[in-house]
């Protein structure tokens, strides 16, 4: 089986890997896509106060 | 002289930094003018493969974002470090941590759980979480190993110039772009892109005594908009960091969180500004002293807002 590897995915805000799945005839058996980043503001927004959660979560995306 | 070869990537970054790259508008056309990129995801369509087959040292400045959070953040520093003449870290999360960096504060275990288990919008009923390695029928896919701390990219590789900010102003950007152009670098090791002095030096706030007898938060208080933030007790770290933004924040009634990092000579910009708060707090016993501090809310949080791996601290001990 033969794989086809997009990393890393280009032009969007994040990181993104794809990996592609050809079959003998090549015809795409399965697609897999990853995305390897975390960062945990849901976690790390804990015991911040309220109004500075805005310029915090403002930095998930800066796109 | 050939045109420059030069490279941008986000390790554990939100991408603000690319896009105030970008904010030098029209000006990014002069760019293009004198030098190749031979690396920006955000913008072109470079993989890893075409850098990993460049000749060590091919790229002459690469510009580095984000925060060391994983296993692959770290494998490409070290991969940009090699092919690179020049690395910058470039922002506030690739010199000291950034944002990303408040991770500290918490456990690696902690994160996957409130990600992945606990989020009230997550459904994972199977209780599944991320893998470095899982086998699947057509093969093995991989995926980075999540650190238990963040890192600064100066602690996992020899980092030649820090450029701070959050995101670094755009007029800064395009002054150490002319720099990179002249060929004359500043010493290795140095800051660039700001300025040597405080962000109370470039701020308009009209400064009289800093004697403080209570913190407020926002909905407490309507600030004067003439008035510098801390004499009327908003918490803003100005005096410790460090300037070169234009005091964008302070000027729009916001108080600075310090995304510049400490000024020169300084280890550790949330120690100073406990310093700073000692020498204003307007308290005749030791009980108002403590009275008045403890107004403020999540001081470590506030304190290293930008630069809790970069400081003596790195992170809380029992997270």
């Amino acid at each position: 089986m033969r794989r086809i590897t997009i990393d890393p995915i280009t032009r969007l805000e994040g990181h993104g890997k794809i990996n592609i799945f050809l079959d003998d005839t090549g015809a795409v058996k399965n697609v897999y896509f990853q995305v390897p980043e975390l960062r945990g503001f849901e976690k790390f927004v804990e015991g911040r106060p309220a109004e500075e959660v805005p310029q915090i979560v403002s930095r998930i995306c800066g796109v | 002289m050939g045109k420059l070869k030069i490279a941008s990537y986000w390790a554990a970054a939100c991408g603000g930094c690319d896009v105030a790259i970008l904010d030098i508008h029209e000006k990014i056309v002069d760019v293009a003018n004198i030098a190749d990129i031979v690396f920006w995801p955000v913008a072109t369509d470079f993989k890893e493969k075409d850098v990993e087959g460049y000749p060590d040292g091919y790229i002459d400045v690469t510009l580095f974002h984000g925060a060391i959070r994983n296993s692959e953040n770290e494998h490409y520093a070290q991969l940009l470090r090699r092919k690179s003449k020049v690395l910058v870290a470039f922002g506030s999360c690739s010199m000291m941590g950034g944002i990303p960096g408040l991770a500290n504060f918490k456990s690696r275990d902690g994160i996957l759980s409130r990600v992945y288990l606990e989020s009230p919008s997550t459904q994972n009923r199977e209780g599944v979480l991320p893998q470095t390695r899982v086998e699947v029928p057509e093969g093995e896919l991989e995926l980075p190993y999540f650190y238990e701390d963040v890192k600064t990219l100066a602690d996992v590789v020899d980092v030649d110039y820090f450029m701070p900010g959050c995101p670094p102003a755009p007029h800064q950007i395009w002054a150490v772009l002319q720099v990179i152009a002249s060929g004359n670098l500043p010493p290795k090791g140095a800051v660039v892109g700001a300025s040597d002095k405080s962000l109370c030096d470039e701020c308009p706030r009209v400064k009289t005594e800093k004697k403080v007898k209570k913190f407020y938060r926002p909905h407490e208080i309507i600030p004067d908009p003439e008035k510098c933030l801390l004499e009327q007790g908003i918490v803003c770290m100005g005096p410790v960091t460090r300037g070169g933004c234009g005091a964008q924040c302070t000027r729009a009634n916001m108080p600075c969180r310090g995304c510049y990092g400490p000024l020169d000579g300084v280890v550790d910009q949330g120690a100073k500004f406990v310093s700073t708060l000692a020498s204003i707090v307007d308290a005749d016993t030791p009980e108002e002293a403590e009275e008045i501090i403890g107004k403020i809310v999540d001081p470590a949080g506030t304190f290293y807002r930008f630069g809790l791996p970069g400081s003596l601290l790195r992170r809380a001990r029992n997270a």
